[in-house]
């Protein structure tokens, strides 16, 4: 199988299993580690839309050349894009967890059926 | 024209941010100024391009970061729309964080980096047109945002934090699947490109745009997918509930708007529907809330959708598109960040605890205007959105769209002004202690509302045809509503008759009887308010409010002229009546059905619009669609305000609680409003052989039993105010009834009975509200005996019930010999019978309030009471004056009012022989009569007293009583449920089915709403889901369509 | 038409005999009436003897100004009647002043009395009064109703209002007569008429055999007698309504005694057969079979 495929079915796979641990699973914990596999999902997506056969990291340097370098490299926005899409996700898991932890500390539970006080 | 870039707003503020994070004490002190003086610098560099573009000083300026053209860097664009909405985001930036001023300081430099950071993300998504740069800012925002939910401390601002985060990470992940698909499909990036491409038509990309759509209107919170959103507008800090309600809402809005290029026809319907479900839908729920910051979540997520579903609705090619947008949107922006904001500084969160305000009249008033405008009542902005939001929607032939979003302001309408109500009038709990820095945001954002209805008015078609002098009469009351009473009074009279003398000039018969009714009857009423003590704070600038909407319903000579009086008229009303101890809830029952009224009257003048140009009243003669349904909405519209049958509950508390001098004013002079907005639609059916038969059949026979019901109802009240209110109620029937005749004797016959019913039924008001104010209550059994305290009142009391009751020679009859006529003419005899019928009732109640009241025992506790102030008689005797003229020379007003009909009406007239009227049927010779009776009476009575010149006047309990004397005055004095007999006979006739049907819907949208809500349990996983499964149920609805 | 002073002669004089007629008619029913019941009765005159002695009693008491203005009131409102309607057919000195009014005027002059009566006894302050008034007020409204389908369905038939000139169509025999050109509308109002002659079964508002009665109550003295003036007056011109109404009017002073007579006979006579309503009876009473002859009146008129 082809590799674009391969990560393309992989990518939907780690979409769908962490969406279903985030809207399933009752720990908070869980549920943002469903977040960050949805998340990677999403990545690995983004890598394999900019994949072109058979050809290289868009980096410019010696081995790549300068000539013709449209027909050697792959697509280089998809890669800029999810380098920035990671880091968002990062900062987005640390308040989440940084949310966690608050939400421990209150009612030391990690339950998340236990914080519905605000509700209707 | 040298202008500062836009991206200094970005450049500038990231510097700042990153600097202010440097470690170091001395910074920390100063770093809140930073922060200030980067937010003005942002709020400059907007409002200078906004000067620049809106005055066409240059034109809009396209920024390539990094010297590349798309797709290889972003770029941003600064156009007249980014420069405003720029400009309201940094506007509310900077006094947000002057509002939040001690809580950004107390938070220390990360907090105010934080919150750097989120204005920063919106200028850019805003400016943006780099569909992944906007994704990257969105994201920012969202960290942003999360990190200032916890401003607030405890559980509940945490736990709403992390339902934001978990819901905003599923929307964000959609987002980022879309955004790489639709580069994949498009090669770009840049939102200009893409939409050239057009990849709504590209097999496979179409999925992508809708992604990217449906997450973008996920991050405006459609109903029901909002359950996460709402916790935040609750829990955050007001400062910050503000910002994400105005804010926050405006940029994301603004990013939909950039994207909606994309969308196809089919998507834009779709858009208009989950903005009209959600706009609908939250709005209903809204009702239910009793959490001040969760209703005003609510109410942000309504109004968000009604934008969503303008951008759905109104094409952006059209030219009334930006106007009816963004009136839409700054009426929001300003009302919600003031209630946030005020929310702040009343602190507690039950609606009622909102009393404390009172005290405070400035904030009041605003907390007054903020409620108005989001309800759409003019001068505000969104009147005019809204109004020309119908306009449109009408020229589409969209009726259905107009339903839902009159339904869903309807729905608003009720909270919000049940809200405003409880400020109005219960009793302050707590008092206010209010910050300068808190107060300077709120007053600026009044004064920008009012600001920007005025530039509204001026920018939508015909708005320059509005005349402001009323409200600005209204402006300088209010800003004088620190002096005394009486020169307040002084003023508004003068007003008044200003207004009048400026209409007379110009106006026909039939508007100069309106005239005087509106405005010389406004000076009758207002004169008795020389007898009020004190300031009578926000007395007087809702009074002028009323006669202003009244005088400019007169002058009105296109639709929304017309419908902006109305409104007014209706708020002055409103603010009137709630003055009244017991009357708030009347007042709000008062409003619920004058606003429906007038939103059927909206819904109306769309259809009359409906491929007519132009917007002259005269369109009404000719409606080219659904002309039968637009009379009828009108003139369903308009009984809201006659109080006829059906619509007629909340009339009895609305008059009956009211304040001494308003009760005239509203019952005498208000109800003709309805009255005036008949003739004009009657007026526009055209004469007796009018299109609109069975619509004037069928106003006959609710005018008939309604002046039954209201009749039959007032026979059986305790309280003489809602004697004389249900009374108004079987009076207006009988107008009602006669105009619906669409004959020249029922004309005449309606004209009679207005003009009677005006001046008798102030002079009974002002004489009953004199007594209840000096007596101290309102129930007749209470009183009695009160002839030989106050005659002068009794006289005036007696002439009013001997109008009323139609008994010759005072003019009264006058309506009763037309009425016979005009009835048998017509041939509507038996709806004739009812109101003959409903007449002879009126006796049994006329009795009833003058027996009770003046005749009978006198109570020991009113002993010493004296006659009523002067200032109450007054306007009385001016009116009876009035009364004896009309009685004696009726032709005097009906001779030239019948010339007038007989343009509209050629048959049958009434001719006149002198002073003698002859009809096909019969004469009637007032002044005859006038003479005649007088003469006799004179004669006889000086019999009676020549035979019993020696009569002894005895004392009060000296009567034919078995050789005893009573006791007490209350044991002969028979008055509390003096017909209980008939009640016996006919009163399953009133009993209250229509206010069990009333209260039976109410129920039914008040349990609806709170079934629906349950869907917000309160878990964040729950929403999380919701936002899943909306997805999935709008791509299949979706789908199922292409 | 001008006040001249032999105009208002030949009224006073009209309303001389109409108030002797009145007295005497009295009389005549009271004895009627004493003799179904087996009893003797008042002699023809006693109507007289009662006025004359009202009018002579010299110690009076007043209650204030509106209990003396109730028995003006009543007073005017059946001379008033008097003066708007014309008695005698095609005769101008007995049309009186109907000149500046037709059948509603009649119709709506009938409350001035009331009201003002009302009034006056209101403020003698006895329960009594008020109960008779509610009472009255109560019955009267319902009484009205067939009253007003009966004219509605002679307006319909003779295409006026004004009593002359529905006088003028019933001439020429029994035959045009309305009582047979339009029966229904007549049951109707008959039947109106014994609810507005206030005889048995409608007398609850004066309630005869409780002491004391109803509204006039306080009333004594001179005041009693305007009222018991009043009370004459009004029998006979009300009597003479329908007359013209129903029973071809009259085209001499014989015809309108003979009229007025059985027309007030009638009321009489049913109010010797009938045991007395209480007032919620009463008031359905009238919006049951006189209200369906109303509408039917109406029906088959149209």
């Amino acid at each position: 199988m082809a590799i674009e495929i391969i990560s393309l079915i992989t990518s939907f796979v780690l979409m769908l299993i962490g969406l279903y641990g985030l809207l399933s699973d009752k720990n908070i914990i869980k549920i943002i580690v469903g977040f960050s596999l949805f998340d990677t999902g999403t990545h690995i997506l983004i890598v394999t839309i900019g994949y072109l056969k058979g050809k290289t990291a868009p980096i410019l340097d010696n081995a790549v050349g300068l000539t013709d370098v449209s027909q050697k490299i792959v697509d280089p926005i998809p890669q800029a894009l999810v380098l920035t899409a990671i880091v968002i996700g990062l900062a987005v898991t640390a308040l989440m967890l940084a949310y966690a932890l608050k939400m421990y500390q209150a009612k030391k539970s990690l339950n998340i059926g236990d914080y519905k006080t605000l509700k209707w | 024209m040298d202008l500062i870039s836009p991206i200094y707003i970005i450049a500038v503020s990231l510097g700042t941010g990153f600097f202010m994070g440097m470690p170091g004490k001395n910074l920390q002190r100063i770093s809140f100024y930073l922060l200030m003086a980067v937010l003005l610098f942002n709020t400059a560099v907007s409002l200078q391009w906004l000067y620049a573009l809106a005055n066409q000083l240059t034109g809009p300026m396209q920024v390539f970061t990094a010297g590349f053209q798309p797709p290889f860097s972003i770029n941003l664009l600064m156009g007249l729309n980014e420069a405003v909405i720029t400009s309201m985001v940094n506007i509310a930036g900077l006094l947000g964080a002057v509002y939040m001023y001690s809580v950004l300081k107390k938070i220390g430099t990360g907090g105010q980096v934080v919150y750097l950071i989120l204005l920063i993300s919106l200028n850019v998504i805003v400016l943006s047109r780099d569909i992944f740069n906007i994704f990257v800012f969105l994201e920012v925002g969202s960290i942003a945002t999360a990190g200032l939910i916890i401003f607030q401390k405890g559980i509940k601002a945490v736990s709403a934090g992390f339902k934001y985060m978990l819901a905003s990470g599923v929307i964000a992940g959609l987002l980022l699947i879309g955004i790489i698909f639709i580069y994949r499909f498009t090669g770009s990036l840049n939102i200009d490109t893409i939409i050239q491409e057009n990849p709504v038509f590209k097999q496979g990309a179409l999925i992508s745009v809708f992604l990217i759509l449906i997450s973008v209107i996920l991050e405006l919170k459609p109903f029901p997918a909002n359950g996460w959103a709402l916790d935040v507008y609750q829990a955050s800090h007001p400062g910050f509930s503000a910002i994400l309600s105005s804010v926050i809402g405006t940029a994301n809005l603004y990013v939909l708007y950039k994207f909606s290029g994309l969308a196809s026809e089919t998507l834009f319907y779709y858009l208009s529907l989950i903005g009209l479900v959600t706009f609908v839908g939250s709005n209903l729920l809204g009702m239910n809330q009793d959490n001040a910051r969760r209703l005003l979540g609510y109410s942000s997520v309504g109004q968000i959708g009604l934008l969503v579903a303008v951008l759905g609705l109104i094409p952006q090619a059209n030219s009334n598109f930006k106007i009816i947008f963004f009136g839409l949107l700054i009426s929001h922006y300003f009302a919600k960040a003031g209630l946030f904001w005020i929310s702040g500084i009343v602190k507690k969160s039950g609606l009622k605890s909102w009393s404390a305000l009172r005290k405070k009249p400035v904030l009041l008033f605003l907390f007054i205007s903020f409620i108005l405008a989001l309800t759409g009542f003019p001068p505000f902005p969104s009147f005019f959105g809204k109004w020309q939001l119908v306009l449109e929607l009408s020229a589409q032939g969209n009726i259905a769209a107009i339903i839902a979003i009159l339904v869903g302001s309807f729905f608003e309408v009720v909270y919000l002004l049940r809200w405003a109500g409880y400020a109005i009038k219960l009793e302050p709990v707590s008092t206010l202690k209010i910050k300068w820095v808190k107060l300077i945001p709120v007053l600026l954002f009044g004064v920008g509302l009012y600001g920007a209805g005025y530039f509204v008015s001026q920018a939508i078609p015909y708005g320059n045809t509005i005349n402001f002098i009323p409200l600005a009469i209204v402006a300088v009351l209010l800003l004088l509503d620190f002096l005394p009473a009486y020169i307040k009074n002084i003023i508004s009279i003068s007003a008044t008759a200003w207004f009048a003398y400026l209409l007379f000039p110009d106006a026909g018969t039939l508007k100069i009887i309106f005239i005087v009714i509106f405005l010389v009857g406004g000076i009758l009423t207002l004169i008795p308010g020389f007898y009020m003590k004190g300031k009578r704070e926000g007395f007087y600038p809702s009074a002028m409010l009323m006669f202003g909407g009244l005088a400019q319903l007169i002058e009105a000579e296109n639709l929304l002229q017309f419908f902006f009086a109305w409104e007014i008229m209706t708020i002055g009303s409103y603010f009137l009546i709630i003055r009244g101890k017991k009357s708030m809830i009347h007042a709000f029952s008062y409003m619920l059905f004058s606003v429906g009224g007038a939103y059927l009257i909206l819904l109306a003048f769309g259809l009359v619009s409906m491929g007519n140009t132009g917007i002259g009243l005269e369109l009404l003669s000719q409606i080219k669609y659904y002309p039968g349904i637009a009379m009828a909405l009108l003139a369903v519209g308009f009984m809201t305000k006659t109080a006829s049958l059906g619509l007629h509950i909340w009339l009895p508390g609305a008059h009956g609680e009211a304040e001494s001098d308003v009760s005239p004013m509203v019952s005498a002079i208000l109800l003709k409003a309805g009255v005036f907005g008949l003739i004009l639609i009657m007026l526009a059916a055209g004469g007796e052989q009018n299109n609109y038969q069975w619509l004037f059949y069928t106003l006959g026979w609710i005018g008939a039993l309604t002046a039954l019901v209201g009749n039959l109802g007032a026979i059986f009240q305790e309280d003489a105010k809602r004697l004389l209110a249900y009374s108004s109620i079987g009076q207006l029937g009988y107008i009602l009834f006669a105009f619906s005749m669409m004959s020249h004797m029922g004309w005449l016959t309606g004209f009679t009975y207005t003009i009677n019913h005006f001046m008798f039924k102030a002079i009974l008001f002002l004489a009953i509200g004199a007594i209840v104010l000096k007596l101290k209550t309102h129930n007749m059994y209470e009183m009695g005996g009160l002839i030989k305290k106050m005659p002068f009142s009794f006289i005036a009391v007696l002439i009013g019930i001997i109008t009323l009751a139609g008994i010759p020679p005072l003019s009264g009859f006058g309506g009763k010999w037309l009425f016979y006529n005009a009835v048998i003419l017509k041939g509507w005899y038996f709806q004739g019978a009812i109101v003959f019928f409903a007449g002879t009732i009126a006796f049994l109640y006329c009795f009833k309030l003058i027996y009770s009241i003046f005749l009978g025992q006198l109570k020991d506790n009113h002993r010493n009471v004296t006659e009523v102030s002067f200032w109450f008689l007054l306007p009385q005797y001016i009116l009876i004056i009035g009364v004896m003229v009309f009685s004696a020379r009726p032709d005097i007003i009906l001779k030239p009012l019948g010339a007038t009909l007989s343009n509209i009406f050629p048959a049958e007239q009434l001719t006149w022989n002198g002073t003698t009227a002859l009809s096909k049927l019969g004469y009637w010779d007032a002044t005859t009569i006038f003479m005649v009776i007088g003469i006799m009476f004179v004669i006889l009575f000086g019999w009676l007293w020549f035979m019993s010149r020696k009569a002894q006047p005895v004392k009060q309990f000296n009567m034919v009583y078995s050789a005893e004397r009573p006791e007490r005055p209350e044991l002969t004095h028979l008055s509390h449920n003096i017909y209980a007999g008939y009640n016996k006979a006919l009163g399953f006739l009133v009993a209250p089915g229509i206010t069990a049907f009333w209260s039976y819907a109410t129920n039914f949208f008040e349990s609806a709403g709170n079934f629906i809500r349950r869907i917000y349990s309160g878990n964040g996983q729950s929403y999380a889901i919701h936002v899943v499964i909306y997805t999935v149920v709008v791509f299949i609805i979706y789908l199922s369509t292409i | 038409m001008e006040f001249t002073v032999s105009k208002i002669l030949w009224t006073l004089l009209g309303l001389f005999i109409v108030l002797n007629w009145g007295l005497i008619m009295s009389g005549i029913m009271r004895k009627i009436v004493a003799r179904v019941g087996k009893r003797y009765g008042i002699p023809l005159y006693q109507p007289y003897i009662d006025l004359i002695k009202n009018y002579a009693i010299r110690s009076q008491i007043t209650h204030g100004v509106m209990f003396y203005l109730g028995p003006v009131f009543r007073l005017s409102g059946g001379v008033g009647i008097f003066l708007f309607l014309p008695l005698i057919f095609g005769s101008e000195h007995w049309s009186n002043f109907s000149f500046s009014g037709d059948l509603v005027l009649i119709l709506y002059f009938q409350f001035f009395g009331m009201l003002g009566m009302a009034l006056g006894a209101g403020e003698g302050g006895h329960p009594n009064s008020a109960i008779g008034i509610s009472r009255g007020l109560s019955q009267f409204t319902t009484i009205e109703v067939p009253m007003t389908l009966a004219v509605i369905s002679l307006a319909i038939q003779y295409n006026t209002l004004s009593i002359a000139e529905i006088v003028a169509a019933q001439q020429g025999g029994i035959a045009n007569w309305t009582m047979l050109t339009n029966p229904f509308a007549t049951a109707a109002a008959m039947l109106s008429l014994l609810g507005a002659f206030g005889h048995s079964p409608f007398n609850l508002v004066k309630a005869p055999n409780e002491i004391p009665i109803g509204p006039p109550t306080e009333y004594h003295a001179t005041f009693l007698g305007v009222l018991r003036t009043n009370a004459a007056i009004l029998h006979v011109v009300e009597a003479a309504l329908f007359m013209n109404l129903f029973f071809g009017g009259a085209t001499n002073w014989f015809e309108l005694i003979l009229k007025t007579f059985l027309i007030y006979f009638w009321s009489v006579f049913v109010g010797v057969v009938f045991p007395r309503f209480r007032i919620e009876q009463s008031v359905r009473w009238f919006l049951k079979i006189p209200l369906a002859l109303g509408i039917i009146a109406i029906i088959v008129m149209i």
